[in-house]
């Protein structure tokens, strides 16, 4: 009876089902996790941004390339080592309608930077503004932003921040501004079903974005949908069964399976985050960079790329991007060769080997297997150890405190592509993200000057130098740069994935 | 039942909470892994404003005083801000919880269905060809991880069959404005069938998924129970009095063979809310236990320490209603 019933709703269903076909022109993007806030001053999340983006413009943004590029600013220079100087684009306009103006930079500025300016509340992305003191109007389209000290990195780091509409924030409050967009982009908010997902359509009146990333003008499509998916297998579901056009995160498994179906494809592009073992440099083991180098020999990256990563990631002999300013392209590269790694382990008096622990999460757990075995192969015999992210963090970013463990599969984001919020954490003396416990006061000494540096060309010599050391001190074993990989549905047109994985709609059509 | 005793079970719910707000405070305050350090992430960022952050999130008092404010609002029904929501729990919760509910009730509507008349008939028929596939059939609903029954279904009906589609709550353009926030029911309150159709589409495979174990059980506690009271005086008396059999099963061994299964029912649905979490996520759901468990990841303490304590004074409530039952249905039991 039961059965019969089940069979009878399917085919009720299935004459239902041509009801959610697709609208003529809209993109639906399957992703992994829904929009904490839409308040763009007021959440830290990389997520959050990517769907925010899509209907607030910055005052910089980058383009395919990853160059910094003006948006809704026109040009930008660079007054004094503390002064920047940004003339903003005449005649844009917020989807009320209102014209933007260089009040409205100023207030968001202020919003993100002043201590409390968010009705008593501090904005979380205060940092990413680093040193800025203060933002003065010019005139009616220029601003400058002053700063309290050199940071050449400021450019680097404004296409974190969207530009909002202060009259529009004074009627709706913080409170409002949650739930609630105005901004400059080429998508207004149509309707926030939270969890479920996020429905925007083309704004008509947009100016059309950064000169420098063409075709310039409105947005392609009618509709733009981001659908929440969070589980893998589901989230590949829901593009083979043509529900959904992108979607982000595309586990290696699915590739194949993705790329031999006739309607869809698989996109990558390098990644932004830097894959590598800290190696605790406080323990006796480690303590000999013998042991750390025997280590580096012990590990065949290009096969644990091939085998695992469906050769999805590129390799790295220092702690930067292939793609970041100031990679060495000259670092020596610790090849695959156990013979030598016994060799050194032997020097450094372990010729019967060692036991280790290698912790990392669960996601990674067949990679740190991989990686275990490799190094138990040479003598350094590895168990791995699953922990939870937040409780290995507080176990080995301890800020100088000291380590416990042995080893740490672990990884860091370079959002900015910049050395500054990559190197700094994971490598200054007790800084944030330095799992290592690495010390090196010249090192620190380079990172300091180099912070400040405001000719680039030395910037990059400081940087180059840096990276020398630390390939030759190896306080980690640098891994590789995952490449980010996205399914596509093939009717879709005019969009390639963003290094900084933002998923950027404004130019994408579907035929 | 007396007033007195139902005021008395209601009043024990309040050391219950009591105590189950002090141990989601602990739990979630001693979990290793800082709220601040991974909203941070992989940022740069200064002791000072590390230290803003804090402040602004109220973790730079003390333990024990976190702890107070919590209960003295809690209390008053006031949960705090979520952290990465930045607006209050409740208004958090609220817009999840109703996707959560009607995914359970209809779940508990399918086992329902299925499992009465499935275990009746398997008592029946005991010992035949259908008993033991029945049994088979139940072990296997019980033992199955609902992870991984979800994605098959779904592979199944969502991506070869393409009858049903893979996630969500409903499709992009049945909208209607929410009502009771229950979509099966807005739909037909908006008189929009096409979208009813689409949102029950969508809710089918969920259910399916949730409700597996659930009819499981409850098959077999009713089969058990059907086959004791068959066995009971009063039934072979009325076989002996010629009734039909069907009379005698429907009328009069059904009636009692059913006051367990209301309970475990209502025990169980209890549970339903646990499955959630897992199939909320598989199948895409706008729910309550997906946020849970994104939240406990991020170590989101108001949010997780609200639906916690929801989650208590639900179970604790659907308790209450399995006794309450069970009195109502069998007499001779006192609470």
């Amino acid at each position: 009876m039961g059965t019969k019933r089940l069979l009878a709703f399917a085919s009720a269903l299935a004459v239902a089902a041509p009801l959610s076909l697709a609208h003529a022109s809209e993109i639906r993007v399957g992703f992994t996790l829904d929009a904490d806030t839409l308040d763009p001053a007021n959440h830290r999340k990389r997520e959050t941004e990517t769907i925010i983006r899509n209907m607030y413009d910055g005052i910089l943004t980058r383009d395919g390339d990853m160059k910094v590029v003006p948006e809704l600013a026109e040009s930008w220079t660079q007054v004094s080592p503390t002064v920047y100087e940004f003339k903003l684009r005449k005649g844009v306009k917020f989807h009320d309608g209102s014209d933007m103006t260089a009040e409205d930079v100023k207030f968001t500025l202020d919003r993100i930077t002043v201590e409390g300016a968010m009705e008593g509340q501090t904005s979380p992305r205060k940092s990413l503004l680093g040193p800025v003191t203060g933002v003065e109007i010019v005139d009616a389209d220029t601003i400058r932003i002053n700063l309290g000290e050199p940071w050449p990195i400021l450019p680097a780091m404004l296409p974190f921040q969207e530009v909002v509409s202060k009259a529009f924030v004074e009627k709706v409050g913080t409170d409002g501004m949650a739930t609630q967009v105005n901004g400059t982009g080429p998508f207004k908010l149509v309707d926030w079903r939270k969890g479920d997902s996020i429905i925007m359509e083309r704004f008509e009146d947009y100016y059309g974005g950064a000169t420098d990333i063409p075709p310039v003008g409105k947005a392609c499509v009618d509709r733009v949908i981001f659908k929440v998916i969070p589980e893998n297998a589901s989230r590949v579901a829901a593009l083979l069964a043509g529900d959904v056009d992108i979607v982000n995160e595309l586990p290696a498994h699915s590739i194949a399976q993705v790329k031999n179906n006739a309607a869809t494809d698989v996109m990558t592009v390098n990644g932004t985050r830097s894959f590598f073992i800290a190696l605790n440099n406080e323990s006796e083991i480690f303590e000999d960079v013998r042991v750390r180098r025997a280590a580096m020999h012990a590990i065949d990256k290009k096969l644990i790329i091939d085998k695992i990563l469906a050769g999805n990631a590129a390799p790295i002999s220092g702690i930067l991007s292939p793609d970041a300013f100031g990679h060495n392209k000259d670092l020596p590269d610790y090849g695959y060769d156990p013979d030598k790694a016994k060799a050194l382990l032997a020097e450094a008096g372990y010729p019967n080997g060692v036991d280790v622990e290698l912790d990392t999460e669960g996601a990674f757990k067949d990679i740190a297997e991989a990686v275990g075995s490799l190094l138990t192969k040479v003598g350094i015999r590895t168990k791995v150890v699953v922990g939870e992210g937040s409780q290995l963090s507080s176990k080995w970013r301890t800020k100088g405190e000291p380590k416990t463990g042995d080893m740490f599969f672990t990884s860091w984001g370079n959002g900015s592509l910049d050395p500054f919020d990559i190197f700094v954490p994971t490598h200054r003396t007790a800084d944030r993200g330095n799992s290592a416990g690495y010390a090196n006061p010249e090192l620190d000494r380079i990172l300091d000057e180099a912070g400040v540096e405001l000719d680039q060309a030395k910037r990059e010599a400081l940087y180059n130098q840096a990276e020398a050391i630390v390939n030759a001190d190896l306080p980690y074993l640098y891994l590789w740069v995952p490449q980010d990989v996205y399914g596509v549905s093939k009717r879709l047109s005019g969009w390639k994935p963003s290094a900084d994985s933002r998923i950027n709609l404004h130019d994408a059509c579907v035929n | 039942m007396p007033i007195g005793k139902f005021l008395e079970r209601l009043f024990q719910l309040v050391p219950v909470l009591l105590g189950v707000s002090v141990i989601v405070f602990l739990m979630m305050a001693l979990t290793p892994g800082d709220p601040v350090d991974i909203m941070i992430g992989d940022q740069q960022i200064s002791e000072a404003e590390e230290q803003i952050l804090r402040r602004d999130l109220g973790l730079d008092q003390p333990l024990i005083q976190r702890f107070a404010t919590f209960l003295g609002n809690a209390a008053t029904g006031n949960f705090g801000l979520s952290f990465y929501h930045r607006r209050p729990v409740i208004d958090v919760i609220a817009e999840r919880l109703p996707a959560t509910i009607e995914l359970s009730l209809v779940a508990l509507l399918l086992a329902l269905v299925t499992a009465i008349p499935l275990g009746v008939l398997a008592a029946v028929k005991k010992n035949t060809i259908f008993d033991r596939l029945a049994t088979v059939g139940s072990l296997l609903g019980v033992s199955l991880p609902g992870f991984w029954f979800g994605i098959l279904l779904l592979m199944l009906f969502a991506v070869h069959l393409q009858i049903l589609p893979v996630s969500g709550r409903i499709g992009f353009t049945s909208e209607v404005s929410p009502i009771t926030h229950f979509l099966l029911i807005d739909t037909l309150l908006h008189g929009r069938p096409d979208a009813f159709l689409d949102a029950l589409s969508h809710i089918i495979l969920p259910a399916l998924t949730l409700g597996l174990p659930m009819t499981a059980i409850l098959m077999r506690v009713t089969r058990t129970s059907m086959l004791e009271v068959m066995r009971q005086d009063y039934v072979t008396f009325a076989e002996a009095k010629g009734l039909s059999r069907k009379r005698i099963l429907f009328r009069h061994a059904l009636k009692n063979a059913l006051i367990p299964t209301v309970s475990v029912a209502a025990i169980e649905t209890g549970s339903l809310l646990g499955g959630n979490m897992i199939v909320e996520t598989v199948f895409g759901w706008p729910g309550l236990g997906r946020l849970v468990v994104e939240s406990i990841f991020v170590r989101n303490y108001p949010l997780v320490q609200a639906a916690v304590l929801f989650y208590a004074v639900t179970y604790v409530l659907l308790n209450f209603v399995a006794d309450l039952l069970y009195t109502l249905l069998n007499p001779r039991v006192k609470l």
